[in-house]
């Protein structure tokens, strides 16, 4: 019968059309993108990353964490996710070229963390804290714990994430930056850096930075010291342990004394471990079955999380992560969408993110953290 | 004619048919007795654990240091399983029972091999059961409503593939010319969901896309499955109910077929507004927010003739729980698309894309729309498989307004707090905190509607547990919600 047919056929073509419109097509349009690198090839990005990355992205899907946390930051004339500190411009498809699964998340319930990796301080601000490690320095691909991640994520999965290693300066400067604090009306004017890669904004309101170029980083092509922090110039820092006042009304997650530099690998342990510890109003649910709470043999782990109060293990005992732990935390080190692309303006406007684009930071970067320069190089 | 003198109960036909059409259509109804019944009775066991799982989830978002510490209890894994329950394990098979029985009643044909049928069904069960636990292991995949591991999405296909081509084949055998709306809803939902669910898993597992592509394959699929799964099952549903119920033909061919084609046409592309000012090509987006305006178009006319088809019969509503809770679903239809509209808008999204307004409104879809309408279906079908009425009136009615109230205590706390957390979250003059501060009251309202909703379903799990135990009534008057002869001495019509 006639209408049969009619039913069967735009029963289907109504699904044809869509399925082609929504998936074919764009995977036709974007579905190919490949990284994106300077006039010599060098500085490419994005790049895949390492082992513990990618098992890291399996611990974050596992847990659940993009259900309260987005990857995404949306333009600036859109939204304010900008001026959140969330990144310095908006993200791009490429950004996402390797990620799998993606985590774009579609909620809000904690902070945007598609920039979470940048947000780490420079390798030698955290000195004092036992696994903390140089996550910057050794890029995203790379954990938290020296020992461990020098093992483990040795070798990069990936060919690209390789150059990062980062010449450390040596006696640099006490870190200045201390991080967060900084409710951002207070600290964007400071730094309307330019845009291009330049050398660090002087202007940044703490007299006490110097900043000094950094050598270039080796392995990839310039490395230019970041002027930008993404996130945590406060002016006027230069103490390396985090003011124990805050500002009422200061952006969370806040710095807390006593605890490791804000979004170091070791604060990230201590706040998945332990998330009201560092926020008390935090809805976060706390991860401890991805730590191990053992007897101290000897000495004290260098990886043993630094805790305080009724979280801290009794006297004799230690926490410490897991491998699970170290790959999601080397996950979040990861995370890093600050390296400029064409199609996507790295915002002017935002100040607070000033000059991020440092040319020499792909994800995986060269952290020539500049000796005065709170950079992260991202 | 029934006893009652008003026409609550297939009044249309049995003043026209004779005995034989009873006959059969009680043959035909008991062909689909095991398949139906499993089916309902694996859907409710999973409407049960997933309210259970829903409660807690939705405690632990204000209280996070309850049942802490536990890898298999915590949040990020209740969740999606909660999620994944409802979908795959209530909303899918609850739909499937009441879209088998209603073909084979619109198909007048007995259903053939039931057995397979059943087994279909068990071996789904099955496979959600696997997936669930996948995912309380840490085992999720990471994407969106399609969480469940790809062994147990084999399964699952594989399943459903023995449900569909089932009740494909019943359509082949039908009898008479005559498609009746209900049926293309049906057909529709059978034939997309496979294509559906194939492309989902292939795009993402298979044959995976690049990057962000995979975020517009998840959510083109999660939207696809609340429209042309969940959405196609339910309007058809509704086109059968409230006819029947109230003994009167649809008011309008014409518009069913507009808002039908209508509704295939433009609900299959409004995946992306979940993804405003996302980093996709703007046409996407563009698209989607275009084609979710004008879904209005269904909307209005789908209301229209359901409103039409009512009018002078909404008095009904005090009786028949059937009417009562197709009506409430086909009314929630229209709350849900209006909805979807206006916070796909830009401007509006902008502010709770990220929010717990996208959460009221997956509530809204699924269950104020969907499964009230299920329920209804329900109350209908379940007396004609067992052969007993409902034993309680009054359950029925607390059933319905503990979940008439749970549902919209819960749309009104998650709309209003997810507008002022997005108020907040877009001020960067306030800490980021203050969204979440925001909301949280909002969210502790929300857990207790989700108390009346367990309230709800414990008492209707009861209610059914005693109709399989044969403990229903022995009547040929179906069960009221309020006593009817009071109302309507001297009325009858």
């Amino acid at each position: 019968m006639k209408g049969l047919t009619a039913l069967f056929l735009g029963i289907f073509g109504t699904f044809a059309f869509s399925w082609i419109g929504l998936t074919v097509i764009p995977t036709w349009q974007i579905g190919h993108l490949n990284p994106e690198s300077d006039e010599e090839g060098t500085d490419i990005y994005p790049r895949p990353q390492s082992g513990m990355f990618e098992r890291g992205a399996h611990v974050y899907a596992a847990n659940g964490c993009v259900y309260c946390h987005s990857q995404q930051v949306r333009a600036d004339y859109i939204a304010d996710d900008i001026q959140r500190k969330w990144g310095n411009r908006r993200s791009a498809p490429r950004d996402y070229i390797f990620d799998r699964p993606i985590f774009l998340g579609k909620m809000r319930m904690g902070q945007d963390l598609a920039n979470i990796g940048a947000r780490a301080p420079a390798p030698e601000e955290s000195p004092s804290t036992a696994g903390a490690a140089s996550p910057a320095a050794q890029g995203a691909a790379v954990s938290s714990s020296p020992a461990e991640a020098a093992a483990k994520a040795g070798p990069p999965a990936a060919p690209g994430a390789a150059p990062a290693q980062s010449p450390a300066p040596a006696g640099a400067s006490p870190s200045p930056a201390k991080q967060g604090g900084s409710p951002p009306p207070a600290g964007s004017p400071a730094a309307p850096a330019p845009a291009a890669s330049s050398p660090p904004p002087s202007s940044a309101g703490s007299p006490a930075v110097h900043t000094s170029p950094a050598p270039p980083g080796q392995g990839t092509g310039v490395a230019s010291p970041s002027p930008g922090q993404m996130a945590n110039v406060t002016p006027g820092g230069s103490s390396p342990v985090a003011p124990s006042a805050q500002t009422p009304g200061a952006p969370w997650p806040i710095q807390t004394a006593g605890l490791p530099p804000m979004f170091s690998a070791a604060w990230h342990h201590v706040h998945l471990y332990a998330p009201r510890s560092i926020n008390p109003d935090s809805n976060m649910p706390a991860y401890r079955f991805l730590y191990e709470k053992r007897r101290i043999a000897g000495e004290r782990s260098a990886e043993a999380l630094q805790l305080s109060g009724s979280d801290a293990p009794p006297e004799g005992w230690e926490i410490v992560p897991t491998y699970d732990a170290k790959c999601v935390v080397a996950y979040l080190m990861g995370l890093n969408q600050s390296h400029p692309l064409k199609e996507a303006k790295t915002a002017g406007g935002a100040p607070a993110t000033g000059g991020a684009p440092s040319p020499a930071a792909p994800g995986p970067s060269p952290a020539p953290a500049a000796g005065g320069s709170p950079a992260t190089p991202k | 004619m029934n006893t009652t003198g008003i026409p609550l109960k297939e009044p249309a036909v049995s003043a026209a048919a004779g005995d034989t059409e009873q006959l059969e259509r009680a043959y035909i109804d008991a062909s689909t007795r095991v398949p139906v019944l499993l089916f309902y009775t694996s859907a409710i066991a999973w409407l049960i654990l997933g309210t259970i799982l829903a409660v807690v989830v939705s405690f632990k978002l204000h209280s996070p240091d309850l049942l802490a510490g536990i890898s298999f209890l915590t949040w990020g894994r209740l969740r999606p399983a909660h999620m994944n329950v409802m979908v795959y394990g209530w909303a899918s098979m609850a739909g499937m029972g009441t879209a088998v029985w209603l073909m084979a009643r619109l198909c007048r044909a007995r259903l053939r091999f039931p057995l397979l049928l059943a087994g279909g069904g068990a071996f789904w069960n099955l496979g959600v059961l696997i997936g669930v636990g996948a995912i309380l292991l840490g085992d999720s995949t990471g994407f969106q409503w399609l969480e469940f591991p790809r062994y147990v999405a084999v399964i699952l296909f594989v399943a459903y593939t023995l449900m569909a081509s089932w009740a494909v084949l019943m359509f082949r055998h039908r009898r008479g010319d005559q498609i009746y709306i209900t049926q293309w809803y049906l057909l529709g939902a059978f034939l997309w969901f496979p294509w559906l669910y194939a492309a989902g898993q292939l795009m993402l597992f298979v044959v995976p896309v690049q990057g962000v592509l995979q975020s517009a394959v998840t959510w083109w699929y999660a939207n696809n499955l609340l429209f042309l799964w969940f959405g196609a099952i339910g309007l058809g549903t509704a086109y059968y109910m409230i006819p029947k119920v109230i003994g009167r033909p649809v008011y309008s061919y014409h518009l069913a077929t507009i808002g039908f084609w209508t509704y295939a046409l433009f609900s299959s592309w409004t995946g992306m507004t979940r993804l405003v000012d996302g980093p996709f090509p703007a046409w996407m987006i563009t698209a989607s927010i275009a084609a979710t305006i004008l879904t209005m178009i269904p909307v209005a006319t789908v209301g229209l003739n359901h409103h039409l088809t009512m009018q002078g019969y909404f008095p009904l509503l005090r009786y028949s729980p059937t009417l009562r809770f197709t009506v409430f679903g086909a009314m929630s239809y229209t709350v849900f698309s209006v909805v979807g509209v206006l916070i796909s808008l830009r401007s509006v999204a902008s502010y709770v894309n990220f929010t717990q307004a996208s959460i009221a409104y997956t509530h809204l879809g699924l269950y104020a729309f969907f499964t009230m309408v299920i329920f209804g279906s329900m109350y209908y079908i379940v007396p004609r498989l067992v052969g007993r009425e409902w034993r309680y009136g009054s359950l029925i009615k607390l059933h319905f307004w503990a979940s008439a109230y749970g549902i919209g205590l819960m749309t009104l706390m998650l709309l209003a707090g997810g507008f002022l957390q997005g108020a907040n979250l877009e001020n960067p003059t306030l800490p980021f905190s203050e969204s979440i501060e925001t909301v949280l009251p909002y969210l502790r309202g929300r857990s207790l509607a989700g108390i009346l909703l367990t309230v709800s379903h414990f008492i209707f799990a009861y209610h059914f547990g005693l109709m399989l135990l044969g403990l229903g009534r022995t009547s040929t008057v179906p069960t009221f919600l309020n006593p009817v002869e009071a109302e309507t001495s001297g009325g009858g019509h």
